[in-house]
């Protein structure tokens, strides 16, 4: 993964993501040990400090736990809480920049509720 | 443990005052960047922790000491810039060798592995050196003696965009293996911004800001509209730069947490990130005008 430095998010989010993303991957099972705030620092260039506060954050979520001078691991439920995380807040938020996108391009809900089942109906399609 | 205090630290070199009344610290094993444009203070501030020069005023603590004319500041701290005298009768191997016997944790393994790396002859003079390949190095000399006190004084001048990168990806790397405090002046703070911990950025001799390196990014946003509205929504907020792009846009940079994105959204303003380099930009910037006033 390359990291984005210009964008909104802040870098410890990403390398956050990145483990969540890993987690869903089925690359990290429940009670897994991984990366530890040097290893993430040695493999994206990062200050190790950064790589710290991305693996605290996941830690308050409750998607990894420590155990005292061991590490950070995998908690049995972390699949379930990133799923849902992200349908509650990315999915709910880029719902969001598409009603207000069809706002402003004065498209009415009939037509976005069109364009959305055809988009799902594509997809369908194709798989 | 902080490994450097400053209180009020001021330098004053014959009328001129370069440093003014500078207070921070820094926390043992931390990277830090020093930023600043040309004559803010840089050399001076990095000259007086490694007790090359003595302060006028104010208190400076280097692990607990005042720097200068001190022994044991002097066996742990290394300062490294492109104005480095080394004798031009010994060879580089020769030199690398005679840096060690001042350095009690000087690595001589890693110092002749980066030296083959980066294409440098054994037997080479260092005068004959390009500038690049020189800063080149000094940086070795700087990360091979492990000094707890590290201080890189510009030292990618002249390097190319290659080795600046595998300097940058080597002092992170010997970092991890072993902690240090390292201080790192540079004029492109986007190249080394995901290395730092913090930033300290000076400006005509005064700290204008240190902050963790996180909040940097997150201190300011820039707004991009309509100027109407881009003006009637800054009222009252905290301006750190503004700027007409065609007709009837405007760019205008304030404090983060004076924005209401949603608000903004509203009313058509667009909200970008500015990255940490931007911000300092703009918050050094000398006066008011800028370069197309001078061709008016």
């Amino acid at each position: 993964m390359l990291l984005d430095t210009s964008g909104m998010k802040p870098i410890y989010i990403q390398i956050a993501e990145w483990i969540e993303a890993e987690i869903l991957n089925g690359n990290f099972l429940p009670h897994d040990k991984v990366y530890s705030q040097y290893t993430l620092a040695d493999m994206f260039t990062i200050n190790p400090a950064t790589a710290a506060k991305g693996l605290k954050l996941l830690a308050e979520e409750n998607i990894l736990y420590s155990k005292r001078g061991l590490g950070k691991f995998v908690t049995p439920e972390a699949k379930e809480i990133i799923m849902d995380k992200r349908k509650n807040q990315t999915l709910k938020q880029l719902l969001e920049d598409v009603v207000v996108e069809a706002e402003q391009l004065k498209v009415d809900e009939q037509e976005l509720m069109q364009l959305l089942q055809a988009t799902i109906a594509k997809r369908k399609g194709r798989k | 443990m902080e490994a450097i205090v400053c209180e009020g630290l001021t330098k004053k070199q014959k009328q001129l005052t370069t440093l003014k009344e500078v207070s921070f610290s820094i926390p043992e094993n931390t990277i830090v960047g020093v930023v600043g444009r040309n004559g803010a203070g840089k050399t001076t501030l990095l000259k007086i922790l490694a007790g090359l020069w003595r302060a006028s005023a104010g208190n400076v603590h280097v692990l607990g000491e005042n720097p200068f004319n001190s022994l044991y500041v002097s066996t742990n701290t290394i300062y490294i810039s492109n104005e480095m005298v080394l004798p031009n009768s010994l060879s580089l191997s020769v030199l690398l060798t005679e840096a060690g016997r001042f350095y009690p944790r000087w690595n001589d393994d890693l110092a002749r592995r980066l030296v083959e790396y980066f294409g440098f002859r054994g037997n080479d003079l260092y005068t004959q050196l390009s500038t690049g390949k020189r800063n080149t190095f000094n940086a070795i000399i700087g990360l091979s003696s492990r000094c707890p006190i590290t201080i890189f004084d510009e030292p990618t001048t002249g390097m190319d965009q290659a080795v600046r990168n595998d300097f940058y990806r080597a002092l992170l790397k010997d970092y991890l293996q072993v902690p240090r405090t390292i201080l790192l002046s540079s004029h492109h703070l986007e190249e080394v911004e995901e290395l730092l911990e913090a930033v300290l950025l000076l400006d005509r001799g005064k700290k204008q800001l240190y902050l963790p390196m996180d909040d940097v990014k997150h201190e300011a946003v820039g707004l991009t509209g309509r100027t109407e509205m881009v003006y009637t929504y800054t009222q009252a907020k905290t301006v750190f730069y503004r700027e007409s792009i065609g007709m009837d846009t405007t760019y205008t940079v304030i404090k983060a947490n004076q924005v209401d994105m949603e608000k903004a959204k509203q009313l058509g303003i667009q909200v970008t990130p500015v990255s940490a380099s931007d911000f300092c930009v703009y918050l050094t910037r000398a006066g008011k005008g800028a370069i197309d006033d001078v061709f008016q």
